[in-house]
């Protein structure tokens, strides 16, 4: 090479410098100094920064919303993973195994709420939830089921469960694909021996597709585990606001709301560390659980 | 394979839930773009049918009385600023991990991709009073910045596995022809690599369009609102206005973007948002 040491330094440094310094400020020292914050009685102004110690966290275990928060999350992570696992497993079977012709056309279609922004899918949403003008108090009463009608996003026990559905309208193309993907690389010649030894669909679906695609499925949730805990409050914020009565808070949206509403930036930020902490555990968790001896044949 | 009757109606029946969903996908962005050609009366008579005429008074309104030109074009150049500077900050990084083999290369490599699973929730906080002391605060630059770091996990995670493919050989060339490694990065690299750049850059530009929680928070006054924020806006006053019909307006001018950047790009888009999932 004709290039010297120190040349190969420079560009190096010239390569790496400028975004690690931008990643660092933007994104570690934010993080970092979350972590600090969260010991500190906070409300905005440096002036009125106290050092409390842990006193935010012992507000956040006396905090009776804080449980209600965790709950709303893990309760759209679970029926979030079951509708969108369900549904996105099927999609992906039938669109790569059943040889529909139109199938380029359900796989375009499917994907495009994926890239839809959450404002425009909440909005929309809420509005097909309107109790007057709405989608689904309309279909119910063109069903005969008018006793089933109500004000879905205005009803304490209803409105945490209506945002699944957007969740699950708007995340099944991406892991669908992500599924195709995983079956699309299963040798044709398992399903001809599976055909050989008499095992019919449904019996090939366990015995092979599921066991080969393991690794995606195990992706899938993991992802939507992930993005779910870090990013539910964004539907929660713009459909609901965490109301009617608190009934929709989730960790993220009742974040946002000590700190940027009400000003109590230090408890937000423990409330942020929690929301880590319980990331980082519920991925961990997972990922024993779902360890499964690699399938070879 | 002999195709039984069996066969052939076992595909109409896998059909109904495709169709289904294709309706539920389908019918309510069908219906978003008629509403906006409906006046309130209209909405309220007749919420999901067709429109008696199509009339832009609504996107006319939308534009002029909401602002919605303004944010608009804030959106666009948090779109541009925010694109253009994650490729400026990635791109070298993306190379010299990926060929240059130096002390921590894997270290900086997973320090990267980690952030992708931190949840940055806790660090818009602190990340608030940072923009705050650098005069970034209710600024579109400050917030371009902002999304062009946070998008830089996923853009240095798709663009080295990119980088991986394109053969060495053309780089020991350019060198031993007396080439520098910055020629050989923006002459050599650059091009090669420019399939794997435009769909990040695709990538960015349809999340930065559409992001509103940062926005959010880090934007304050109105005429530096982005359209997520515009819209979010018209929508709560919507309950006391009744302005429907302006609401599906701008609703449309959010997504009629992205439709077309989608039309185009259908397959980059969604090859390159699985590949930006696999990372957990």
């Amino acid at each position: 090479m004709v290039q010297s040491k120190k040349q190969k330094y420079m560009f190096l440094a010239f390569c790496l410098v400028p975004t690690f310094i931008m990643f660092s400020i933007f994104t570690l020292y934010p993080l970092f100094s979350g972590l600090y914050y969260s010991f500190f009685d906070f409300s905005g102004s440096s002036a009125n920064m106290e050092y409390i110690g842990i006193e935010n966290y012992i507000r956040l275990i006396n905090d009776a919303i804080i449980p209600n928060t965790i709950i709303h999350d893990y309760f759209l992570v679970v029926t979030k993973i079951i509708g969108i696992m369900i549904l996105a497993m099927f999609f992906a079977v039938a669109l790569t195994q059943m040889k529909i012709k139109e199938a380029p056309f359900y796989r375009i279609v499917f994907f495009f709420p994926n890239i839809m922004s959450v404002v425009v899918i909440g909005i929309l949403w809420t509005f097909i939830y309107n109790p007057n003008l709405g989608l689904v108090n309309s279909g119910l009463e063109f069903l005969g089921l008018e006793s089933w009608t109500r004000p879905w996003l205005g009803s304490e026990t209803w409105a945490l469960p209506s945002l699944v559905l957007p969740s699950i309208w708007a995340g099944i193309g991406l892991f669908m694909l992500m599924l195709m993907g995983g079956i699309a690389n299963i040798s044709k010649s398992y399903y001809e021996a599976a055909e050989i030894d008499g095992a019919n669909g449904w019996k090939q679906f366990w015995k092979v597709t599921l066991p080969l695609v393991w690794p995606q499925v195990k992706i899938s949730v993991l992802y939507i585990v992930i993005t779910t805990l870090n990013g539910s409050f964004i539907i929660v914020q713009v459909m609901t606001g965490g109301g009617p009565n608190n009934s929709t808070h989730v960790m993220g949206s009742y974040l946002y709301q000590q700190a940027f509403v009400q000003y109590n930036f230090g408890y937000g930020t423990a409330i942020g560390v929690m929301i880590l902490i319980l990331s980082l555990i519920t991925v961990f968790i997972l990922q024993l659980l779902m360890r499964r001896d690699k399938v070879e044949y | 394979m002999k195709r039984s009757i069996g066969e052939i109606l076992g595909k109409a029946g896998i059909r109904i839930p495709l169709i289904l969903w294709t309706i539920a996908v389908l019918y309510p962005i069908f219906w978003m773009f008629l509403g906006s050609f409906k006046s309130n009366a209209e909405i309220y008579r007749n919420p999901w049918g067709f429109p008696e005429s199509f009339s832009f008074q609504n996107f006319a309104d939308a534009w002029t009385n909401y602002n919605i030109d303004t944010s608009v074009f804030n959106s666009l150049i948090v779109t541009f600023v925010g694109a253009l500077l994650t490729l400026v900050l990635a791109i070298p990084t993306a190379y010299a991990i990926e060929r240059m083999k130096f002390r921590g290369s894997n270290f900086l490599f997973i320090l990267y991709v980690s952030a992708m699973m931190i949840p940055m929730v806790l660090g818009w906080i602190p990340l608030f009073f940072l923009l705050m002391e650098f005069n970034l605060l209710d600024n579109i630059v400050g917030l371009a910045i902002v999304y062009a770091v946070s998008q830089l996990p996923f853009t240095i995670f798709v663009l080295t596995s990119f980088l991986s493919t394109i053969p060495k050989s053309l780089e020991e060339a350019a060198a031993i022809d007396g080439m520098s490694p910055y020629g050989i990065l923006l002459k050599i690299i650059m091009p090669l690599s420019m399939s794997g750049i435009i769909t990040v850059t695709i990538m960015n530009s349809i999340q930065f369009w559409n992001e509103y929680f940062m926005a959010l928070i880090f934007l304050q006054s109105s005429e530096n609102y982005t359209l997520a924020l515009a819209i979010d806006f018209i929508s709560s006053e919507a309950q006391y206005t009744n302005a429907w019909g302006t609401l599906f307006a701008s609703l449309v001018i959010a997504i009629v973007p992205v439709i077309v950047l989608y039309a185009i790009f259908q397959r980059r888009i969604s090859k390159g948002m699985t590949e930006g999932a696999i990372k957990g």
